[in-house]
């Protein structure tokens, strides 16, 4: 039987890989478009575009992590069978789930914009492509900050 | 570390100039300075032009089926045959070139034909013959366009004039529509179709209705289309020749370099400047004295404002990781050279965040054979180095924290997903030691520099704080505390020294003492180096995971569970590693570059034969 506590850590599964991807997909739409714009100028620069691109990208991928170590935690995936949640257990996941979940989405977006402007400056000066993606790397400290307070708080619960 | 330079100064005559620079060219080792604004020789320009057009053509052969995979060699040529300008690369260059631009020509009068026939679209249902759309005796004729939201109060305006609007198809610019008006009244009419918006249509000469001037004008482009299909045909059957158009670019580019900087000149000497390591000078006087005697040869030791470019030059385990350096900028010259300090913690760095041992193990021997295939020189050759190295790190730590290929298989050390507390110390354990090599390199140049007193209260008081913090966590007694608050007050009296008056002095300090919050986020910083190594083994887990439910579903499954299993170990291991190289990169950058690096050294490019289409051997 599912509790209410096991579906409140579903929630914050949900939660946190929905918010971080939908973050991911806008921050990679924003630099993409960036992107194919310098690319019909120059299809020379792909390479280097791609790589700064792709760097939004890690967000999505950070909320999908959190998300599988909360099912992880209850029993959802490995076939052990879901697990019977307290309420408050459960909801403590559910929280667990917010630092990834809106900083996945704000830091994407943002982390996307700054890719974008690494862009420009990758077609305008293609010698320092070094310093877009070292400016694009700085806004995703806060993702990965993110996920690590995620990380220690579903493993701290104890269920 | 950074080479010492030299400054190098020839005087020589005119008449050997071409050949001096032909023996510098391949020597390769001194970088000319630019000492007069026109200092470029005649004849530059001309080669210039003849570059972008060989490179045109290259382009344009490219296009028509001459591009070649990348793993084709460059083809290889003697030095003395490179020389010798490739007149039937020249040929090749005008024959391509002169193609392109009658394709082009084609391409666009198709384009143009093109569009007149469609012009003519709304006027399909016109009656009469377009060259009979003229004024007789008695009428003036209008033909256009009216738009449509101004179409009413046309009708309106038009209604009691004597005249006649047959009206037609609609096209971009509105209702087309032929205006028979009186001549008495043509003024009238005239300023009326002006009033509401009304544009005189430019129709193709043609003769006979509408369609059949479209149908001529089709049959025109068609033959257009026909010609330019031919002569791309013939771009088609030349586009071997790109090897010889290639070769005279790269002749091209090599004579454009020798002949923009001719040094300054009298009527019969001339004398060129530039920089050379201090290890060439040898060289460089060899091959001087291969071309004449009769020269002037000096070196010498860099004078006050002259900035030499910095050269990094390091061991072979080093140097790949000038190429990180490089990518944020080189060392100022007279500063440290950081690669050798940097190298290992890199090395850990990457190896850390990656931290799967089967991850490392198949990006070793990819990059193992990609290295022996591609032969990468150069900076991508240094980058691919870096993460080789990286790649053997990975391996080291992912038998340290058990990860193999997302499954946990006997860890050395300690699994960190299970221990992230102990994980957690050991960042911020490394870097510690990083920040504190950081400023010990600090404390190094100061010294150097003779600011003892810069080293003792703004570096080593620091240290003596932290080395009080750490003594109170590990230490019993009182020895950390007072070491700390010994540190402090260091910085609390001496940290605003430059100012004048106690109290302004002593609020300096209270301010470089509030510099702690800035240490404190350096190091918390490291923990993304756990963070990163978190997402490689989970998102390996993920993949497993998903790839073991897909196991139990027969046959169709286990296909499916392999293609999986490869696909996204795959896109893993490149997301992951480009995580990994940036953020190993940037920890470098900001925390550890923060604490002693000068920035802004210029690149040391050399006269030298830079080839990219040919290899040139010597």
């Amino acid at each position: 039987m599912i509790t209410l506590g096991t579906a409140l850590a579903f929630g914050g599964a949900a939660f946190s890989a929905a918010l971080a991807g939908v973050g991911s997909a806008k921050g990679l739409a924003i630099a993409g478009q960036a992107g194919s714009g310098v690319v019909a100028e120059d299809p020379d620069k792909f390479g280097n575009v791609l790589v700064l691109q792709a760097l939004p990208g890690t967000q999505g991928i950070y909320g999908l992590l959190i998300a599988f170590i909360i099912l992880l935690k209850i029993g959802a995936v490995g076939g052990s069978g879901v697990k019977e949640l307290t309420t408050f257990q459960g909801l403590a996941l559910f929280f667990a789930a917010f630092p990834m979940g809106i900083g996945g989405l704000l830091s994407a977006i943002a982390q996307g914009k700054v890719a974008a402007a690494g862009i420009y400056l990758t077609a305008k000066r293609p010698e320092e492509f070094g310093k877009g993606i070292t400016m694009t790397a700085m806004v995703e400290t806060y993702a990965v900050l993110a996920l690590l307070i995620s990380f220690l708080m579903v493993y701290g619960i104890n269920i | 570390m950074l080479v010492p330079m030299k400054r190098l100064t020839l005087y020589a005559l005119k008449n050997d100039r071409d050949a001096l620079l032909l023996a510098l060219q391949k020597d390769g080792s001194v970088m000319l300075i630019q000492t007069d604004e026109k200092s470029a020789l005649p004849g530059a320009e001309e080669v210039t032009g003849q570059l972008d057009k060989a490179k045109e053509a290259i382009h344009f052969l490219d296009g028509h089926g001459a591009k070649k995979s990348l793993l084709a060699p460059k083809p290889a040529i003697s030095y003395n045959k490179f020389l010798l300008e490739s007149q039937d690369g020249r040929k090749a260059m005008d024959e391509a070139e002169a193609l392109a631009s009658q394709i082009a020509t084609l391409r666009n009068e198709e384009a143009i034909l093109n569009s007149q026939a469609e012009s003519l679209n709304p006027w399909l249902q016109l009656d009469i013959p377009l060259e009979e759309l003229k004024a007789t005796e008695t009428t003036e004729c209008f033909v256009g366009y009216l738009p449509e939201e101004d179409l009413e109060g046309y009708l309106k305006a038009t209604e009691k004039l004597l005249m006649d609007t047959s009206r037609f198809g609609v096209g971009p610019e509105g209702i087309a529509m032929v205006v028979i008006a009186h001549k008495s009244q043509a003024q009238e009419i005239k300023h009326l179709l002006k009033e509401h918006n009304f544009t005189e249509a430019l129709l193709p000469k043609g003769t006979g209705s509408a369609t059949q001037v479209i149908q001529e004008l089709k049959a025109e482009a068609a033959k257009k289309e026909k010609e330019a299909q031919e002569l791309e045909v013939k771009a088609k059957a030349i586009a071997g020749q790109k090897d010889q158009i290639a070769l005279y670019a790269d002749q091209m580019a090599a004579k454009g370099e020798r002949l923009a900087n001719g040094g300054t000149e009298t009527v019969k000497t001339f004398c060129l400047q530039g920089w050379v390591r201090h290890d060439c000078t040898e060289s460089v006087e060899k091959s001087v004295k291969s071309v004449t005697d009769a020269y002037q040869l000096d070196f010498r030791d860099p004078a006050e404002g002259e900035i030499p470019p910095s050269v990094m030059e390091n061991n072979k385990l080093v140097a790949p990781y000038e190429s990180v350096v490089e990518l944020y900028s080189r060392p100022k010259v007279g500063t440290v050279d950081p690669d050798l300090m940097m190298a290992p913690f890199h090395f850990i760095f990457f190896g850390m965040m990656l931290s799967d041992a089967g991850y490392g193990l198949v990006l070793t021997v990819a990059l193992f054979i990609a290295m022996k295939l591609f032969k990468p020189q150069g900076f991508a050759g240094k980058l691919t180095m870096v993460i080789f190295f990286g790649s053997i790190s990975t391996v080291i730590w992912g038998a340290m924290f058990g990860g193999w290929f997302g499954l946990e298989w006997h860890p050395l050390l300690f699994v960190p997903m299970n221990e992230p507390i102990k994980m957690l110390v050991l960042c911020f354990g490394l870097g510690a030691i990083h920040l504190i090599c950081g400023m010990l390199i600090k404390i190094y140049t100061l010294v150097k520099a003779g600011d003892i007193m810069g080293a003792v209260c703004d570096q080593i008081s620091w240290l003596i704080m932290f080395a009080g913090f750490f003594c109170m966590g590990m230490v019993d007694g009182p020895i950390g505390k007072y070491l700390a608050l010994f540190g402090a007050a260091i910085i609390l009296f001496f940290g605003g020294r430059e100012k004048q008056g106690i109290v302004s002095r002593l609020i300096g300090g209270l301010l470089s003492l509030y510099n702690i919050s800035s240490y404190l986020s350096d190091l918390l910083s490291y923990s993304r180096i756990f963070a990163l190594g978190l997402a490689t083994g989970v998102i390996g887990m993920v993949i497993n995971t998903i790839a073991q439910m897909l196991l139990g579903m027969g046959p169709v499954g286990i296909v499916v569970a392999v293609l999986l299993l490869i696909g996204g170990h795959t896109f893993n291991i490149i997301i992951n590693v480009l995580g990994a190289f940036v953020h190993s990169s940037r920890l470098q950058y900001i925390e550890f570059f923060g604490k002693f690096f000068e920035a802004g050294g210029r690149a040391f490019v050399p006269l030298a034969l830079r080839t990219k289409y040919t290899d040139v051997t010597k």
